[in-house]
Order: C-alpha cells, then structure tokens, then sequence
C-alpha cells in the first residue's frame, strides 16, 4: 500500500496534481479561519490570539496519529515516509531568524499567500521580503554553507533518541499538547484585546 | 462543551489506544509479482561458471558459495568453501545474516538451476540483495569447468582463451584435464578471459 508515490501507485505528476488540490484546500481554510490578517499570528507572541497554535498543533497530532494507525493497519510503510534530514545548526539558527520574521511581519508563508490572495497589501510586501530572502540566501549560498550545513543529524525521530516506542511518544505529545491549548486559552484571558 | 475538552475526550482515547498497541512490525513484501517477474526476466540473478571460477581460484574473499542441495548431497560433492543451506531450510533464523547482508556476493547453487532458483526467489521476495544463482548449476560446472572440451581448430582465439582459463580453473579446483598439459602451450600467450564484474544490484530507492 501506501506511501502513494514512492510505491508508484501513483505517478510523480499525479501526486503534484493532488498536492495542488491539497493546497488549494489548504488555502481555502487557512482563509475562512481568518488567517489571512496579520494581527491573527502576532497574536500567538503577546498571548491575545492562540488560533494559529491550536490549529498547526491539532493538525500535527491528527497528522501524527492517522500515519500511527495506517502504520499499525499495513496501509502505509511507516519507513518510506520521507523524513526532512536534520541540520541542527541551521534549524536552531533558522527557527529564531523565522519566528522573528513572524513576529515582525505578521505572517507565515502560508497565510501571506492568503493574504496576498485577498488582496492584502501587507501580507503582498511579505510575500515580496519572502522572495528576496530566498534569493538572497541563494545568491550568497557561499557564504552560509559550512553553517547550514553544520551538525548534521541524520532523520532522527524524537521517539527512538529517547527509547520509547511511536505510540508511547504520540501520547505523550498529544497530553502536553492539550496542556499547551489550556494555558494557551488561559492566555487569551490573560492578555484579552478589545477589537483586532 | 467547550472545543479543547471535546478533543480531549476524542484524541486522548486515540493515543492511548496507539501508545498501548505493538508496532506493526510486519514485513510487507517488498517486491510486487510485477517486479520479481521483471527481474527474472532480465535474468540479473545469474553469474556464470567462469566467473566463479576465477573468484574461487583467486581466493576472493567477498565470494560466498551457498549450497542448497540436501546435506547428504552436500556432504557427496561440493564446491570449495561451500556452505550448506538447504531450500528446506532456507528461511530459518540461523541463515537469516548470511542471506540478508550487504558484504558478500552469495552465489547460489544446485545440481540444476531449479532448486537455487527457488531459493534466490524468496530471499528477493524478502527484500534481501546480493544473493545469485550460479548459472546451469553444478551439472554445467562439471562440463564446463572440470571436463572443458576443447575447441575446434578453427575456433576463434576468445574461445581457446576461455578453454585455457577453464582447463586450468579446473586443474586448481580438482577436475579433469591434466591430459591435455601439452596443448597449453601452444597457445600460452592468449589473453586471459576478461571476467566481467558482477553489477550490484541497487537498493530499492524510496522517499520523496
């Protein structure tokens, strides 16, 4: 069975053709929440507008557990999924220059495309800055490669460093996510903004 | 009821369930029926007679010859450093890393083809590489390396070159064809028979 591609039950074409339906859905939702405002992902840092971390978050952990029972029913083989290699360094140093993009700018790729979509004149400069640094990250690759390329990893799974089994570490990171959502909410009572 | 204990109540249940399954360690087979035909079809699986021959004579140390004949037929007449495994035998624990490893070129054999192609076919079917089918089995080794015929006189040079080889593989490996001393030197400066190198097969690729 699964995974499609790689098991070429499907094509390679008809798999960006379903990432495309995948992405337009994708969009289509990210829209109709209301994330195509920037105030909606500022809102995560000063604690007034948690939307964005409960919906990533509860999309992981469904994601997480569909792939855990399809693995557990033989529907898909758990050890062809591909997996983003680890470059510690860079994504330490990646995580910070990106959530300070976040915070400053108000957007994600993904909701500045929304944004940019409806017509947003903000998220359409974010999505022009998105374009500048990947060229300029590309054009000046020299310079940041020996960092980029720093500590490499390997696929480590978070579950097989630790010693415990998929399941166990899904449960796990379903409970500290659901405590995450509680002090998440608490936030929102905390720090409340009248209109945004 | 609010959302977050709504999800609560559907999603922890779930983890509880995955985090007090086994994993699913079950080894789906890793080549279709399309793919295996496809392999034998191209008949990748062989390696001939004068390529064992050489490795054998050569003492190459990634050679591994497996026997998969019976004991009692193994114990009659075998190849040099030959080990038994018999197709009766062939998926028990004990034979598991010597069939399935990346260091060694298995060469399998029987008296034919049939019983070694049986086994390579299910060592495939698990996944395993590096495993091959000594080609015409022990029969053709016996006519082709021990007992060589000797070419007619007006056959070409490539030919007398591969008879030289197999005369004398077949001196060092215990077979005929000590009679025939006289006709080596005659052709003594031929070219030795270039021995192809087996193509390893590759790793079945997955990921994005």
């Amino acid at each position: 069975m699964g995974p499609l591609a790689p098991n070429e039950l499907i094509s390679e074409n008809t798999n960006f053709l379903l990432a495309f339906f995948i992405g337009i859905a994708f969009g289509f939702v990210l829209e109709s929440s209301g994330f195509s405002s920037s105030r909606k992902l500022a809102g995560i840092f000063y604690g007034y507008d948690t939307v964005v971390l409960k919906v990533f978050f509860t999309g992981a952990i469904t994601c997480m557990l569909g792939l855990l029972f399809m693995g557990l029913f033989g529907w898909v083989d758990l050890d062809l999924i591909y997996v983003n290699p680890t470059y510690l360094t860079s994504a330490i140093v990646g995580g910070i220059v990106m959530g300070a993009g976040f915070i400053m700018g108000g957007f994600c790729p993904g909701t500045s495309f929304c944004g940019a979509a409806i017509g947003k004149i903000d998220a359409m400069v974010f999505v022009g800055g998105l374009f500048l640094g990947i060229y300029g990250f590309a054009f000046t690759y020299g310079w940041w490669e020996k960092l980029y390329m720093a500590r490499y990893l390997g696929e480590p799974k978070i579950s097989t460093t630790l010693g415990l089994s998929d399941g166990l570490f899904g449960l796990i990171l379903i409970l500290v996510a659901l405590a995450m959502f509680g002090v998440a909410e608490w936030a929102e009572k905390k720090f409340p903004r009248e209109a945004y | 009821m609010k959302p977050l204990r709504l999800l609560g109540l559907f999603i922890i249940p779930m983890g509880l369930i995955i985090a007090a399954v086994p994993q699913n360690k079950t080894n789906p087979y890793k080549l279709t029926a399309d793919e295996l035909l496809n392999e034998v079809n191209t008949r990748n699986q062989y390696v001939t007679a004068d390529v064992v021959a050489d490795m054998i004579v050569k003492k190459d140390p990634t050679l591994r010859l497996i026997d998969v004949r019976s004991q009692d037929e193994f114990e009659k007449f075998s190849l040099p450093g030959a080990i038994n495994i018999p197709v009766t035998d062939l998926l028990s624990a004990e034979y598991a890393g010597i069939l399935n490893q990346d260091v060694k070129m298995n060469v399998l054999y029987s008296n034919g083809t049939l019983a070694a192609n049986e086994a390579w076919m299910v060592t495939r079917q698990l996944g395993f590489t590096n495993n091959y089918v000594l080609e015409g089995g022990l029969n053709y080794w016996f006519d082709a390396i021990l007992n060589p015929q000797k070419p007619a006189s007006t056959s070409p040079d490539e030919e007398y070159a591969k008879y030289d080889f197999r005369k004398s593989a077949g001196q060092a490996l215990g077979g005929g064809g000590m009679a025939v001393q006289a006709a080596s030197d005659q052709t003594a400066t031929s070219a030795k028979p270039a021995v192809k190198p087996v193509a390893k097969k590759k790793k079945a690729s997955g990921g994005c």
